[in-house]
C-alpha cells in the first residue's frame, strides 16, 4: 500500500492521530484505529482515496485479500505527528508505504529546502477489532456544529473522567460524574443544560441519562471543531453503547464509547464477543465494556453506518449498486468498498469484482490528479 | 445563615474573577468571610502554608449588584467558610460572558457556594450552568483565628518596584538557591540578594520612594538597610499570582522577622506576609 498526502492533509492525518492517541495505545492503519485496553471506547477515522494525492494498494493483486490490518504502537506513531505547526511549516508531502516482506511501515516527510525525514516503524499484522453499533436502533438522535459540543464540554475541567448526558423531550443536560464513596466533599460538581432548539437535529425516542468517559473525546470533538463538521450522537438507555459521528467528503470519523449500565452497583463486566480475552477491569473508573467488538477479519458483520449517512446504507445492501457504480458518488462507494473489502468471506462470489474495482478507482485517481487538489482545502 | 449575591455589570464579573484567580495562585485553600459590606479571603499562618499569612479585602458594593446576608446571628452577621478557591476561580472563568451571575449559599452534597448563570445564545432560551463549589462552614469559636492582621512595626516601608520586573529578577534567582534577602532602607533604595557557596548575586533599585506612614521615618538613619531572608518560592509565587499591576505596591520590613507585601487595587487590597527564615550555619 502506498499513499501520499499533501500538507494540509497531513494536519489533518495528524489530528486524526492526537484524536485516536486519547483512546488507545496501538493504532490500526488503512482506517486509522484504535481501541482502548478496556474494550469500553473505539475510535476509527476513514479516508476516502480521494483525501490522498496517490492512493494505491499495491502491485500484486492476488484473489487472497490484500487488506494488511497493520497495528502500530500509537507511541511510535503520534511522535512523528506530534507538532502540527512545524509539520505545517516544514512538510510539503507525506509518503507513506506499507511493505508486507519487511514488516515495516514507511512514513516519509518531504520538507522544504530538500529535506526528507523517513521513519521506518515496525508494525505486527493483526485483525482490528470493529465496534459494532446498531445505529438504526438508536432511539436518539442529536446532531449539532461540533462547536456546541465543545461549549457543553469547556465547562468542565480536563482532568473529569466521566459525565452524564441527561435527555428529555424538553432538555438536554450534562453533568460531572463522581463514584459514591469517594471523597465527593472536595469535588466541584457541576451541571449545564440546555434546550433542544440548539441542535441541527434533536430526537428523543427514550429519556435517558447515560454516563460515558469524556476524557477519551476530547480529541475527537477538537477534531471535529477544527474541520467545522457537525456531530451526531446516537445514543439508547444506559447501558447502551453511544456513537459519535462526522463525516464530509473526505473522512468520515467514529467514536463509540461504553456506558455505565442503569443499576448503581457495579455488575461483573458484561464480558463483548470477541476473539481476544478483555484486559480485566482494575481501576475505579474502569466502565464495563458494554461495546460488542467484533473481528473483522473473516466474514463477520461491518460496523453499520449511522443513520445520517442514507447514501452508505444504500451501497452495503443490494449487490447490483456494487456492480452498476453509476448511482452513487465515487468517493461513497470508496468508502463502503474499504468496509467492505474487511470482510471478505460474506461476499465471497464477488471478492474478486471488488478486488478490481478498488483497482480500478485507485487508477483513476491518478488521472483525475488535478481534482485532488480540492482536498488541500479542509 | 444565608447567603445570596448578584452579579450583573461584566466588568465587575471580570474584576472578581480576576481576583480569586489571584488567590488561588497564592494558596490552596483558605477562609472567605463575607459580612454585610465585605468579603474576606483569609489565609492564617499557619506552619503547614510555610508560615505564610494572607488578607485579601473587597467591599461588595464594587461588584455585586445584589447581595443578602443573613449571618450566623443578629449579633454576629457574618459567614465564614473555607474553601478551594481554585474552584471558585474555575466555576466562575466557565460563566463569563453571562447575563447575570448568582452566588448563593446551598446545601447539596455538603454546604455548598452554588454559581449559577444563565448564558446567552443565539435561540430565545439560554443555557443554564450551574457549579456546586464545595465549601466548610467555619464555626464561631475558631473566627479568632482570622482576623485582620494588624500593621506590624516595620523597620522600613518602601514602594516596591514594578512586579513584572522583579518577577523577573527572582524568577532567575530562584534557579540558583532556595533563600532571597530582602533589604530596603527609607531613602528609597532596595536590594534583592542571594548568596550560595557559588555565586553571589544582588539586584538594585533605587529611587522607589517610600510610603508616607510617619512612625518609622523619624528615628532612623535613612540609609540603614533592614532585611529578612525568606523563602524565594513563597515570593515567587507571590509575584505569579499578579495578574495586573496594582496602583500602590508596598513592602514593609521588620528587620529578620517579616516582610509584609501590601498591594491596592482600585476595587480591593491583598496583604501578604512572609516570615523570615533563619540564617543557616
Amino acid at each position: 500500500m502506498n499513499c501520499v498526502l499533501e500538507v494540509n492533509c497531513v494536519k489533518a492525518f495528524g489530528k486524526a492521530i492526537h484524536a485516536l492517541s486519547r483512546i488507545g495505545e496501538d493504532l490500526w492503519l488503512l482506517a486509522l484505529r484504535s481501541v482502548n485496553s478496556a474494550h469500553s471506547a473505539y475510535a476509527c477515522f476513514v479516508f476516502s482515496p480521494m483525501f490522498f494525492q496517490h492512493y494505491s494498494l499495491g502491485s500484486n493483486q492476488d484473489q487472497g485479500s490484500e487488506i494488511i490490518h497493520c497495528k502500530l504502537a500509537m507511541k511510535s506513531v503520534l511522535p512523528l505527528f506530534r507538532s502540527l505547526t512545524s509539520i505545517e511549516r516544514n512538510v510539503e508531502r507525506c509518503q507513506i508505504t506499507i511493505n508486507t516482506t519487511s514488516d515495516r511501515v514507511k512514513i516519509m516527510f518531504i520538507c522544504k529546502h530538500g529535506l526528507t525525514k523517513t521513519h521506518n516503524l515496525h508494525f505486527q499484522e493483526s485483525e482490528s477489532l470493529q465496534a459494532e453499533f446498531a445505529a438504526d436502533l438508536c432511539p436518539n438522535i442529536l446532531k449539532a456544529p461540533a462547536r456546541l459540543f465543545s461549549d457543553m464540554v469547556i465547562h468542565f475541567p480536563l482532568s473529569q473522567e466521566e459525565i452524564t448526558l441527561s435527555t428529555t423531550p424538553h432538555r438536554v443536560s450534562l453533568r460531572n460524574y463522581y463514584e459514591e464513596g469517594n471523597d465527593h466533599l472536595k469535588f466541584m460538581y457541576t451541571e449545564m443544560s440546555l434546550h433542544p432548539d440548539e441542535f441541527e437535529h434533536f430526537q428523543v425516542g427514550v429519556e435517558s441519562d447515560i454516563t460515558f468517559c469524556l476524557k477519551e473525546l476530547r480529541g475527537f470533538l477538537a477534531f471535529a471543531e477544527s474541520h467545522c463538521l457537525p456531530v451526531s450522537v446516537l445514543f439508547g438507555a444506559a447501558g447502551k453503547p453511544v456513537c459519535f459521528f462526522i463525516e464530509d467528503m473526505f473522512l468520515e470519523a467514529t467514536v463509540v464509547l461504553a456506558t455505565l449500565p442503569a443499576s448503581d452497583n457495579r455488575s461483573p463486566s458484561h464480558s463483548p464477543r470477541c476473539g481476544e480475552a478483555v484486559a480485566p477491569a482494575t481501576t475505579p473508573q474502569d466502565v464495563p465494556a458494554e461495546t460488542e467488538m467484533i473481528m473483522s477479519s473473516k466474514g463477520s458483520p461491518i460496523f453499520q453506518p449511522p443513520f445520517p449517512s442514507l447514501h452508505y446504507l444504500e451501497s452495503l445492501v443490494p449487490e447490483e449498486d456494487v456492480a452498476s457504480g453509476a448511482a452513487t458518488p465515487a468517493s461513497s462507494q470508496i468508502c463502503s468498498l474499504l468496509f467492505k473489502a474487511l470482510s471478505s468471506e460474506q461476499d465471497d462470489n464477488l471478492g474478486a469484482a471488488h478486488l478490481s474495482v478498488l483497482a480500478c478507482y485507485s487508477d483513476t485517481e491518478e488521472a483525475v490528479e488535478g481534482e485532488t487538489r480540492r482536498s488541500a482545502s479542509f | 445563615m444565608k447567603f445570596r449575591g448578584k452579579i450583573i455589570d461584566v466588568a465587575c464579573l471580570n474584576h472578581f474573577s480576576r481576583v480569586v484567580t489571584t488567590i488561588s495562585k497564592l494558596t490552596k485553600t483558605c477562609v472567605l468571610r463575607l459580612t454585610p459590606d465585605n468579603l474576606f479571603f483569609v489565609l492564617s499562618g499557619k506552619v503547614a502554608n510555610g508560615g505564610v499569612s494572607m488578607w485579601c479585602e473587597l467591599s461588595q458594593a464594587n461588584f455585586f449588584d445584589e447581595y443578602q446576608i443573613e449571618g450566623v446571628s443578629p449579633e454576629d452577621n457574618e459567614i465564614c467558610l473555607e474553601v478551594a478557591p481554585e474552584n471558585l476561580s474555575r466555576a466562575l472563568k466557565t460563566v463569563q460572558n453571562a447575563k447575570a451571575v448568582k452566588v448563593k449559599l446551598t446545601k447539596k452534597h455538603c454546604p455548598c457556594l452554588t454559581i449559577a448563570a444563565e448564558l446567552p445564545t443565539l435561540s430565545s432560551i439560554g443555557r443554564i450552568v450551574t457549579h456546586d463549589v464545595p465549601v466548610d462552614v467555619i464555626p464561631r469559636r475558631l473566627w479568632h483565628e482570622f482576623k485582620e492582621p494588624s500593621m506590624p512595626d516595620f523597620d522600613v516601608s518602601i514602594f516596591l518596584p514594578h512586579l513584572k520586573t522583579m518577577k523577573n529578577v527572582v524568577d532567575r534567582m530562584k534557579n540558583l538557591s532556595n533563600f532571597l534577602v530582602i533589604e530596603a532602607s527609607q531613602n528609597g533604595q532596595m536590594n534583592l540578594k542571594i548568596e550560595t557557596d557559588l555565586v553571589s548575586v544582588t539586584t538594585h533599585f533605587k529611587d522607589l520612594g517610600n510610603p508616607p506612614w510617619g512612625r518609622a521615618s523619624q528615628s532612623r538613619n535613612p540609609d540603614t538597610m533592614a532585611e529578612a531572608r525568606v523563602d524565594i518560592r513563597r515570593l515567587q509565587q507571590f509575584l505569579m499570582g499578579q495578574q495586573v499591576q496594582p496602583s500602590k505596591a508596598m513592602c514593609n520590613i521588620v528587620h529578620h522577622k517579616v516582610v509584609h507585601l501590601i498591594l491596592l487595587h482600585e476595587d480591593m487590597s491583598l496583604q501578604y506576609f512572609i516570615p523570615a527564615v533563619v540564617q543557616s550555619g
